[in-house]
C-alpha cells in the first residue's frame, strides 16, 4: 500500500505505529492530487500549504501524547458547498467564484476538533443540482476509471477523489441521492444520514427539508467513523434531533435480519448490468443469514415526482439570496431590478435557472395547491408506506442507481433523463430515512452500488448490514 | 401543460432572472415536459391526507444573538461585498438610476 492509498483506519494505524507521520501522509496525498487533478478535476481548490500546516500540528500533538482520536492527522476532502473559514467556497457556481467563507460549517468545526487535515474542496454540480458534475461551472469531473464517463453527482468530485485515492475519505451532501449515486458510480461507500442527524449550519442550502451532509469512504467502517464525528444536535440547525445513539456492532453475519426487496424498485428501469450484480448481492445477503422477502411499498413510484416539485420550490426560495447585493457576482445595470436580473442570469447556470423557474411556477398563485400542497400530501403517503413496511422488515435493499457510469454528454441535454438517475434514491430523502450505497461488484469494469435503507434514526443498522456484506467479499 | 412565452417571461420576472427570448422558449419547453411528468400526482386521491409534518423533532429557535466576530472575519465579510465604499456595502439605488 503506497502512502496515499490509505483508509482512515489504516492511516490512523500507520501514524500510531510511527510508520509515517501525518505530514508524510498529507504530502503524499497532495503530490497525488496535484499530479492527477489537472485531468480528473475532482478538486476545485487544493490546500497545499494549509494541509501541511494542519498535518504538522497533528504530528506535534502526537509527539506530546495529545492525539485527538482516530481522525487526527487523516487527510480528507470536502464538497465545495460546505464552508471552511477563510477558504473559497463556490458551490460549483460562477456566482460564488470569488466567495471566501467567513465561518466554519458545524461539520467542519467538529472535524477540526477531531484533528482532521483538509486537502481541498471538491467539484460538484452547481448548488448540488445534478447527477453527473456536468452542471458545475468549473467543468466536469472525470470518472476515475474512464475519462469519457461521469462520476455521478452532485458530489461527484468527492466520490472521484475517494475512488482515485486522492484522499482517505470525503464529505458530500445528499438532497435526492447526491452522495449515494456518485458513490455507486465510482465504487466507494456513501452514506446519507437520517434527516435531523447532521447539522447543515454553514452548508449552502439547496432544499432545506431534504438536505443532509454525509460521508464517503473506502470502507463502511470509515464512513461510520466520519459520520459519528459530524453527527449530533446543533443549536445552529433547529432540525437536528436531540442526541440519538449511534452504536453499530459490525456483525459478521446477518442471521435473523429481515430484509425487504420493494417490488416497485425491482421492476423495469434498471440496466441488465445492475440487475445481474444486484441479484448476486441479494444471494450474498441470504448466504450471510438474512431473511429476504419481497415487500410492497405503495406510492414509491411517486417519490420522484414529489421530489421534483418540493425540491425546486425550496430551491427557488433558498437561491433568492444570490442577487448580487451582499456577496457574489454583481452585474452592473441601470436599475436595481436589472442588477438582480443580470447578476442572476449570468451568475447561475442552466440547470439552476431551470429549477428556479420550476419552483417559481409551482409556488405561484393558482398552482400552489395543485403542485406544492398535493406533493406534500403524497409525501405523507410515502412516509406512511415506509413506516408500515418497516413494521415487517429491518431494512430495504435496492440498487442505488439504474445503470453504471454513463458517458459525458449522454444525458446533460435531457433534464428528465438526468432526473431518472435519482429514481432509487429520492424516496429516502422524501421520507427522511438513512441509506448507504456499498459497492457490489463491477460490470465491464464499471462499479455497481447496492443501497441499504433503514428506519429513521436506525442509521447504525444500515452500517451493520453494509459492513457484513462488504466484509464477506462476495463479489 | 402548455406554457406561453408570456407566462414563461412572467416567471423569469418573478424569479428575478433577465433571460432572452430564445432561452425563455427553450426553458418553457423543458418546463412543460417536467410539469407533465410531475402532474401524475394529481391522479392520487389525497382526500383527508394531511401535508407531511417535517417538524417532529424540531428544536425551539435559538436566541438570535449578535455574536462577536474576529477582526479577520469582519474583514472577510467586507471583502465579499461586490461593491463598497470604505467599510460600507454599496448597493444600487432603489428608486432612481444611480450615478455611474
Amino acid at each position: 500500500m503506497t502512502p496515499h492509498e490509505q483508509t482512515i483506519t489504516s492511516a490512523a494505524e500507520g501514524m500510531a505505529k510511527g510508520t509515517f507521520s501525518s505530514q508524510d501522509l498529507t504530502q503524499a496525498y497532495l503530490d497525488a492530487v496535484n499530479g492527477r487533478n489537472p485531468s480528473l478535476n475532482a478538486y476545485l481548490t487544493i490546500f497545499n500549504e494549509e494541509a501541511i500546516e494542519q498535518a504538522h500540528a497533528s504530528d506535534a500533538r502526537r509527539r506530546e501524547g495529545k492525539t485527538l482520536g482516530v481522525l487526527d492527522g487523516v487527510p480528507i476532502a470536502i464538497k465545495d458547498n460546505i464552508l471552511i473559514q477563510g477558504e473559497r467556497c463556490t458551490a460549483g457556481s460562477k456566482i460564488l467564484d470569488k466567495y471566501v467563507a467567513t465561518n466554519d460549517a458545524t461539520v467542519i468545526t467538529r472535524l477540526k476538533d477531531a484533528g482532521v487535515v483538509f486537502l481541498g474542496k471538491t467539484n460538484m454540480d452547481e448548488f448540488a443540482m445534478g447527477s453527473s458534475t456536468e452542471h458545475s461551472a468549473f467543468g466536469v469531473t472525470q470518472h476515475p476509471r474512464d475519462p469519457d464517463r461521469v462520476p455521478g453527482g452532485s458530489s461527484g468530485g468527492s466520490a472521484a477523489a475517494v475512488a482515485a485515492d486522492l484522499c482517505c475519505a470525503a464529505l458530500g451532501t445528499d438532497t435526492g441521492g447526491s452522495i449515494r449515486q456518485p458513490a455507486a458510480l465510482c465504487g466507494v461507500v456513501g452514506f446519507k444520514p437520517t434527516y435531523g442527524r447532521v447539522s447543515r449550519s454553514g452548508v449552502i442550502a439547496m432544499a432545506s427539508s431534504l438536505d443532509q451532509v454525509g460521508p464517503f469512504g473506502k470502507t463502511v467502517k470509515d464512513a461510520a467513523l466520519l459520520f459519528e464525528t459530524i453527527q449530533g444536535v446543533d443549536t445552529h440547525d433547529q432540525t437536528t434531533a436531540p442526541t440519538k445513539s449511534f452504536k453499530p456492532t459490525f456483525p459478521e453475519k446477518l442471521r435473523g435480519v429481515k430484509l425487504g426487496l420493494p417490488k416497485q424498485a425491482w421492476g423495469e428501469g434498471m440496466s441488465e448490468a445492475v440487475r445481474l450484480r444486484m441479484q448476486e448481492a441479494v444471494e450474498g445477503l441470504r448466504w450471510l443469514g438474512a431473511e429476504i422477502e419481497e415487500v410492497d411499498l405503495p406510492y414509491a413510484d411517486e417519490a420522484l415526482a414529489v421530489y421534483y416539485i418540493l425540491m425546486p420550490c425550496e430551491v427557488s426560495a433558498n437561491l433568492a439570496r444570490f442577487d448580487g447585493m451582499r456577496y457574489g457576482l454583481r452585474e452592473r445595470a441601470d436599475t436595481l431590478l436589472q442588477t438582480y436580473g443580470r447578476s442572476r442570469a449570468h451568475g447561475l447556470g442552466e440547470e439552476v435557472r431551470r429549477r428556479i423557474m420550476l419552483g417559481t411556477y409551482a409556488l405561484s398563485k393558482g398552482y400552489y395547491d395543485a403542485y406544492y400542497r398535493q406533493a406534500r400530501k403524497v409525501q405523507t403517503l410515502i412516509r406512511r408506506a415506509y413506516d408500515q413496511v418497516f413494521d415487517h422488515v429491518d431494512a430495504l435493499i435496492t440498487p442505488t442507481a439504474p445503470s453504471t457510469a454513463f458517458m459525458v454528454g449522454e444525458k446533460v441535454h435531457d433534464p428528465l433523463a438526468m432526473y431518472m438517475e435519482d429514481i432509487y434514491t429520492v424516496g429516502v430523502n422524501v421520507a427522511g430515512l438513512p441509506a448507504i450505497s456499498v459497492p457490489c461488484g463491477d460490470f465491464e469494469g464499471l462499479p455497481v452500488g447496492m443501497q441499504v435503507i433503514g428506519k429513521r434514526f436506525d442509521d447504525a443498522r444500515v452500517f451493520d448490514i453494509a459492513h457484513a456484506y462488504e466484509q464477506a467479499k462476495l463479489h | 401543460m402548455a406554457l406561453s412565452l408570456e407566462e414563461t417571461k412572467r416567471l423569469a420576472e418573478l424569479a428575478r432572472m433577465e433571460l432572452g427570448e430564445e432561452e425563455l422558449t427553450h426553458l418553457g419547453g423543458d418546463l412543460e415536459k417536467i410539469l407533465e411528468f410531475v402532474g401524475r400526482l394529481s391522479a392520487i386521491d389525497t382526500t383527508g391526507v394531511p401535508e407531511a409534518d417535517l417538524t417532529a423533532h424540531v428544536q425551539p429557535p435559538a436566541d438570535d444573538l449578535a455574536e462577536p466576530v474576529s477582526v479577520e472575519t469582519h474583514e472577510r465579510i467586507i471583502e465579499n461585498f461586490p461593491d463598497r465604499l470604505g467599510e460600507a456595502l454599496r448597493v444600487p439605488a432603489v428608486f432612481e438610476h444611480p450615478k455611474s
